[in-house]
């Protein structure tokens, strides 16, 4: 998923050019199935290490579970979980369940009963570092060099949520500060967006409020300033996410988002 | 299939369309600017706290000082003093030379209680203080030392002062009193409006419902127990290891003084970013001094930065730099601070070389080998064993998922220390119902998240909890019983442990974790890991 654009640099960048190759293939294979439900998460203890173990989903209407374990945002279990994941036909040999993936997983309030369940066979899935992590204060920063232009850092979030997660949105709130301060922008605005209209998902009622919307603008903010960026430089604003903005595989992932603009 | 319970869950049946007006981070709700940043904002209302304490005469009287500072005295400290504990010796380090103490603000009473820095954080104690010390203490001067003083060494105030029962927390848990103003204040002084209301379930210690000094007297404040954390090794407690504190999800608060990063490590509800911070506020309301001169508050934080203290030898194992490995203060003090654990550098790895110790030679001391043999897999243990982790706020409600399975070294990742490298608190369960050790000695409180809040993400929107943590500072429901993950040097000399004193030995933490985590250990695992952390 893209998480800068229109000109990416560094590790972020490839990612980006990944993506877009991959939305040439897309427009050529066929439409992929992307699944959105509520369900209660069982876990999977399959023992494979740190950070190992499969979170497992039964989506009700089609009676079938689901992998959802590669989500930026694991399950916590007695908790309902608003799944959204494109259906692949990846082996199911590590956790058992068809395999979503991509896959984003949002944790809501209410409860359920939380299963532990064993093995049974299956190996799990190994952790493995992401390709790029956030990097100790012992490593020197270094400023993106010029030439500069206008540039946006995007941000999705999990359904009601202005959380900045651990190894995703830190990455690109730490690239935006690094290229603000070298680019030294006349502005940088920060607009949140949230799904408002309410839609129903599993027999129940999801939607966003303004509120979400203004929290994400401002979480990025106060982050941005912690990194050394003036609160002077910023501009906030939030709005609904217009009903036809679509990025990537997860359509309604991408409405939920904020968009740093570094404006030279 | 294992059920796993929710009964402490409050049930949450409104749908997602009732919560979607709720912001989960603390910005549209209270204001993150000032709430999330540690500052001195609170230390105003505890001054005036303090200030309603009396301050009784206290007495001198002839005791052992070799393993006791009295504030005032003039002895020096000296650049290396070893003092003998049941685990061996430990020897706390002044790498900047001697250290005068006469005149010297971490050695001289700068209040009207008669209390210095030093009373709380002794040498011999890993700098920080052990019940062993404190009922010594209690014998040798009948009570009379200011470490009794009636504003925090006693259960509360208003008690009777000779009476031993009036400083049972003290004697028997090695706790002081900590007040924090309700609400909590922000860095700016201002309030921040809680997300829960909280009531007064118990009240052992008559503190929290007093009218002077409870919750209901004309200044609110909160009464919990806790611990003195040791004031040694701070350049691990002070490192930043990563911009970012991933607990909270931003990055750490900035230092209004230095324009720097704050230390997500300091104090257990992290109220205090700054050793100066802390220093200030310790001079105001422990000490019950008038004004913290900036002078002795710069000359005080300096010193504390010379400081390193460690256990140096074990009783069994002997000396802690033979045979390969790197124990003690000495090596502590040479390391970086702020250095991430893992795969071919893991935690503990200074006791590494003892795990592949030469074949015995005769005449060999076969008790100190299998004694050192032990420490390693401790080491090994700590850093590879890997078991669920449940319901742990802070850890496993930030992406990780609820459970996730990891070691020891999940949180306690800093090299040397066990410190968190990436900051923050969580809520291990030691104050929190329905993990906490049973304490009806403590106070119980109950906290109801507000309307539109968000609740604590493991145990609801009603929480019982011997201490609410870090959401003392915050006044969020989801920071309720997060306590700031400790350091685990110097730990045979400072025994009880947690922020709470409710393990009394070293083993006692190893059991509250089998028993917190169903991590299932052996026998031989635990005296293992016990045997490690005599030696840290």
């Amino acid at each position: 998923m893209n998480a800068m654009r229109p000109v990416a640099m560094g590790v972020l960048a490839a990612l980006a050019c990944v993506s877009s190759a991959s939305s040439d293939e897309a427009a050529t294979a066929p439409a992929a199935t992307i699944k959105r439900f509520i369900g209660c998460p069982v876990y999977r203890d399959t023992d494979a290490g740190r950070k190992s173990g499969c979170w497992l989903v039964t989506d009700l209407q089609d009676g079938l579970q689901y992998e959802v374990t590669d989500a930026r945002i694991k399950p916590i279990l007695g908790q309902q979980i608003l799944v959204e994941g494109v259906v692949t036909d990846k082996s199911r040999e590590l956790c058992g369940a068809i395999v979503l993936d991509p896959v984003d997983v949002s944790v809501l309030p209410q409860t359920c009963k939380g299963f532990v369940i064993p093995a049974e066979g299956h190996p799990g899935r190994r952790f493995g570092l992401p390709a790029v992590v956030m990097q100790p204060t012992n490593v020197p920063r270094v400023l993106p060099a010029p030439p500069y232009e206008p540039r946006e850092y995007i941000i999705q979030f999990e359904l009601n949520s202005d959380f900045l997660l651990y190894q995703y949105s830190e990455l690109i709130i730490e690239q935006a500060s690094l290229y603000a301060k070298a680019s030294k922008p006349r502005r940088i605005t920060i607009t949140g967006y949230a799904v408002t209209r309410p839609i129903e998902v599993s027999g129940q009622r999801i939607a966003e409020t303004l509120a979400v919307a203004e929290a994400r603008a401002r979480t990025i903010a106060e982050a941005l300033n912690r990194l050394g960026i003036p609160r002077s430089q910023m501009e906030l604003k939030w709005q609904e996410a217009p009903a036809n903005y679509s990025s990537g595989p997860l359509p309604e992932l991408s409405r939920r988002r904020a968009v740093i603009a570094i404006e030279l | 299939m294992i059920y796993y319970p929710t009964m402490f869950r409050s049930t949450m049946v409104r749908s997602v369309a009732a919560f979607s007006g709720l912001a989960f981070s603390a910005i549209a709700l209270w204001g993150i600017a000032s709430a999330a940043t540690p500052g001195a904002g609170h230390i105003d209302p505890e001054r005036r706290h303090a200030d309603k304490a009396p301050t009784p005469a206290t007495a001198s009287a002839d005791y052992d000082t070799s393993s006791w500072r009295r504030p005032g005295d003039a002895q020096p400290l000296p650049a290396r003093t070893t003092y003998d504990n049941s685990s061996g010796a430990l020897t706390t380090l002044s790498i900047g030379g001697p250290v005068a103490a006469l005149g010297h603000p971490f050695f001289t009473p700068l209040g009207t209680n008669g209390r210095a820095c030093v009373t709380c954080h002794q040498p011999s104690d890993g700098m920080s203080v052990s019940v062993e010390t404190i009922r010594r203490q209690w014998d040798a001067t009948q009570g009379k030392d200011p470490l009794f003083a009636p504003v925090d060494g006693s259960n509360c105030p208003h008690l009777p002062q000779g009476d031993a029962a009036s400083h049972s927390l003290l004697l028997q848990r090695g706790l002081f009193r900590i007040f924090r103003p309700w609400p909590p204040r922000a860095a700016d002084g201002s309030t921040i409006e809680p997300q829960f209301s909280i009531e007064v379930v118990r009240d052992p210690t008559g503190c929290n419902t007093h009218p002077l000094y409870g919750l209901n007297s004309s200044e609110p404040t909160i009464s919990v127990y806790r611990r003195p954390r040791p004031v040694a090794n701070v350049k691990f407690l002070t490192a930043v290891g990563f911009p970012f504190e991933p607990k909270n999800g931003l990055p750490l608060p900035l230092d209004t003084e230095s324009g720097l990063p704050m230390s997500g490590n300091l104090m257990a509800d992290g109220r205090n970013g700054t050793l100066k911070i802390q220093a200030r506020e310790a001079m105001l309301t422990h000490l019950q001094a008038t004004a913290a001169d900036e002078a002795d508050v710069r000359t005080i934080v300096e010193f504390e930065n010379t400081l390193y203290s460690a256990q140096s030898h074990d009783r069994w194992g002997g000396e802690l730099t033979e045979a390969g490995a790197d124990g003690g203060p000495d090596r502590l003090s040479q390391f970086a601070a702020g250095e991430l654990q893992g795969g071919p550098q893991p935690i503990w790895k200074e006791f590494q070389p003892w795990r592949t110790l030469p074949a015995p030679k005769a005449g060999e001391n076969a008790e100190q080998r299998a004694f050192r043999e032990s420490v390693a897999r401790g080491a090994n243990s700590f850093a590879t064993k890997t078991f669920l982790i449940w319901d742990a706020a802070g850890i496993t409600s930030m992406g990780f998922g609820n459970p996730v399975r990891n070691t020891c070294a999940f949180c306690h990742n800093m090299q040397r220390t066990g410190l968190d490298v990436a900051p923050g608190q969580v809520d291990l369960g030691t104050t929190n119902e329905p993990f906490a050790n049973p304490a009806p000695e403590l106070p119980l409180f109950k906290l109801t998240c507000k309307e539109g809040s968000r609740p604590h993400p493991h145990l609801g929107r009603v929480v019982y909890t011997q201490d609410p943590g870090y959401a003392l500072t915050t006044g969020r429901c989801t920071d309720i019983g997060k306590i700031t993950i400790q350091q685990m040097r110097a730990l045979a000399a400072r025994a009880p442990y947690f922020s709470n004193g409710s393990a009394k030995s070293i083993r006692e933490i190893v059991d509250f974790y089998d028993r917190r985590y169903s991590i299932g250990y052996s026998e031989q695992e635990k005296q293992d890991l016990v045997n490690l952390m005599s030696v840290l």
